[in-house]
C-alpha cells in the first residue's frame, strides 16, 4: 500500500547544479544532511545557501560547520548564507527576494517535502517554471493531508489512516499529491464499503 | 491539387478591401468577409494561410497584424521578397483591391504564455508582424511587456508609423543591429518573463546566444524564424518508393515534395508547428527549425521539410 502507482506522486534525486542557470541560490530547512548533491556538485557552487537555526540536525553548510549554531548576526555568517529564525522567515525572504529577482536565477531546495513545496509555491507565485527549480527530500517523513471532504489539512500524518482535524473522518491517505495544497488527498476510507476499514500501518514516520 | 483540397475543412472567402503602400517593398492589406459574415477570430499570433492563383499551386502563409476582436477583415503586412517564389510577388504587382482570395481559418502556432509575468519581444525586420498580433493583445489586458524592433534605416518612418498605435516607453526601434544590446535586455527581465523572437536566421541566433549567456530557460523562448529557405541545391530519395526529387536552391524540401506528388502533412511552413514531420532513413539533415529538441535535431533521425535542407548531397527520407 505504501507505493499506490499514482503518477502525481512526487520523486526526488539528489540535487545537481543546472549549469545553464547564472546564479544559483540554495535553500534548506537543515533536516537533511546526507545523500543531498549528486557527485558533480558541493555547496560550493551554490552562490548562497540560505538555512535555518535551531534545526536538530547539523547545518548542512560546510563553512558554517564548527561555528556556534543558530546565533543570527553572528559575525561569522557570510552575506551569502544568511541562517533564519524558523521556516515562515525563510519562506518570506525569499518570497520577497524572488519577486525582484532577475532572470538566470536557479533556485535549489532540501528538506522535509512540506518545506520543499512550499518554496516551489513562492518560486512559482514569482513566475519561476518547474524548470528553473530541483527540489530534494532526502526523507519523505511525515505527510500533510487534504481532507477531500470539508477541505482541512491534518498535519504530521505518519500512518495509512488519519483522522480529519475538520470533519473527524477517517481518511484514507493516498499518494496523490496536490503541488498547489502542498498536500496528499485523504478520502473517507470506508466510503465505497462502510466499516471496511484496513490495518492502519505507519507508513510515513 | 484544388484550392478545396488545400485549404481543408472549408476556405474562407475574403475580398481585398484595401492595400495600403508602407514602403516599396511592404504592402499592408486589408482582406473583407467577402459575404459580410463575421470571419472567425484570429488568435494571437495567427497567419492566414492564402490560396493564390499561382502555378505552383501552393498555398502561402502571413501573420494577421489585425486585433483577434476584429471580425470583419483580417489585416496583413507582406514584405515582397528579394528571391520571391512566387507569392509576394503576386501580391504586390497584380493583386488588386476588389479581388477575391480564399484562404484557410487562421491558426496559431505561436502564442502568447498567458501565465508570464513579462513578455519581451524581439523583431527583426518583417518579423514584426506576428508580435504585432501580440501587441494589440498586451496593451489591450495592460500586461507588462517591452518590444525591441529592428529595421533598416530607410524603413524607420514605415515601421514608427505601423507602431504608432502601441506608442509608450515599452516600445523601441533600432535601426540596424548596433544599437541593440540583446544581453544586456535579456538579462535584467524579472523571474518569469517569456520571450518571443521572430526575424531572421542571425537575429534568431544572436538570441540564442544572449539567452544561453543569461541563462533565460529553454521553455520561456519561444522563436519564428523566416527566410533563409534556400541553400545549396540536393536530392532527397523516398525510401518508400525509391523515387528521387532535386531540390533547386530556391525551394524549400517541402516544396520539392509537394511539386514531385508526396505531400506530408504541413501547417505552419515555418518550422514552428511540427506538423511535416518526417524520418530519415540516411543522410545528414540540416535542421532551422524551431520544433525539435537539441537532442532530437543531432539524432538525425527527424527533419521538418519545411525549412530544413540536407547537409549531404542525398537525403533519403521515410516516405
Amino acid at each position: 500500500m505504501s507505493d499506490q502507482g499514482i503518477k502525481s506522486r512526487p520523486s526526488y534525486r539528489p540535487l545537481t547544479l543546472d549549469r545553464t542557470g547564472r546564479r544559483h541560490l540554495l535553500v534548506s530547512d537543515g533536516t537533511t544532511t546526507a545523500g543531498v548533491f549528486a557527485a558533480d556538485t558541493t555547496t560550493q557552487d551554490f552562490d548562497e545557501r540560505w538555512t535555518i537555526s535551531g534545526q536538530h540536525s547539523p547545518l548542512l553548510l560546510p563553512r558554517c560547520a564548527g561555528e556556534k549554531k543558530g546565533v543570527i548576526g553572528s559575525a561569522h555568517v557570510q552575506p551569502s548564507d544568511p541562517i533564519f529564525r524558523d521556516e515562515t522567515d525563510l519562506i518570506a525572504t525569499l518570497d520577497r527576494r524572488l519577486k525582484t529577482e532577475q532572470i538566470g536565477l536557479r533556485l535549489y531546495a532540501t528538506g522535509a517535502e512540506p518545506f520543499l513545496w512550499r518554496v516551489m509555491a513562492v518560486a512559482t507565485e514569482a513566475g519561476m517554471g518547474r524548470d528553473e527549480v530541483r527540489l530534494f527530500a532526502g526523507r519523505l517523513g511525515p505527510r500533510r493531508v487534504y481532507c477531500n471532504h470539508c477541505g482541512a489539512i491534518a498535519e504530521g500524518v505518519v500512518a495509512n489512516v488519519a483522522t480529519c482535524p475538520g470533519c473527524q473522518a477517517a481518511l484514507f491517505v493516498r499518494d496523490h499529491f496536490s503541488r498547489r495544497l502542498n498536500a496528499f488527498a485523504g478520502v473517507k476510507i470506508d466510503a465505497e464499503v462502510p466499516g471496511d476499514i484496513p490495518a492502519i500501518e505507519v507508513l510515513y514516520a | 491539387m484544388t484550392v478545396q483540397a488545400m485549404l481543408n475543412p472549408t476556405p474562407l472567402k475574403l475580398r481585398v478591401r484595401a492595400i495600403e503602400t508602407l514602403t516599396p517593398s511592404l504592402k499592408r492589406l486589408s482582406l473583407a468577409s467577402a459575404d459580410g459574415k463575421a470571419l472567425p477570430p484570429a488568435p494571437p499570433g495567427s497567419h492566414l494561410t492564402l490560396a493564390l492563383p499561382l502555378d505552383s499551386g501552393r498555398t502561402r502563409s502571413y501573420s494577421i497584424v489585425s486585433p483577434a476582436d476584429e471580425r470583419d477583415a483580417y489585416s496583413l503586412i507582406v514584405r515582397h521578397a528579394q528571391r520571391s517564389r512566387g507569392g509576394s510577388a503576386y501580391i504586390h504587382h497584380r493583386l488588386a483591391v476588389g479581388d477575391l482570395v480564399e484562404s484557410a481559418v487562421p491558426t496559431s502556432q505561436f502564442s502568447l504564455h498567458s501565465l508570464a509575468r513579462k513578455h519581451l519581444l524581439i523583431g527583426g525586420g518583417i518579423g514584426l508582424t506576428p508580435l504585432i498580433s501580440f501587441l494589440h493583445e498586451l496593451r489591450s489586458r495592460s500586461r507588462s511587456f517591452e518590444l525591441h524592433q529592428i529595421c533598416r534605416p530607410d524603413e524607420a518612418d514605415a515601421f514608427r508609423h505601423i507602431l504608432e498605435p502601441f506608442a509608450g516607453p515599452d516600445i523601441y526601434l533600432y535601426t540596424g543591429r548596433a544599437g541593440l544590446d540583446l544581453q544586456a535586455i535579456m538579462g535584467r527581465q524579472p523571474l518569469g518573463s517569456h520571450l518571443y523572437a521572430c526575424g531572421p536566421e542571425p537575429l534568431m541566433a544572436a538570441v540564442e546566444a544572449a539567452a544561453t549567456n543569461v541563462g533565460w530557460p529553454a521553455n520561456a523562448l519561444h522563436q519564428e524564424s523566416f527566410g533563409a529557405s534556400g541553400g545549396a541545391p540536393f536530392i532527397v530519395r523516398l525510401a518508400r518508393s525509391g523515387r528521387d526529387v532535386a531540390v533547386g536552391e530556391d525551394e524549400t524540401l517541402l516544396e520539392a515534395l509537394e511539386a514531385a506528388g508526396a505531400n506530408p502533412p504541413a501547417l505552419c511552413r515555418g518550422g514552428a508547428c511540427g506538423e511535416c514531420i518526417t524520418g530519415v532513413v540516411d543522410g545528414v539533415p540540416d535542421h532551422r527549425d524551431h520544433f525539435l529538441s537539441g537532442n532530437e535535431k543531432a539524432s538525425g533521425r527527424w527533419v521538418m521539410p519545411c525549412v530544413s535542407r540536407a547537409k549531404t548531397d542525398l537525403l533519403t527520407l521515410d516516405l
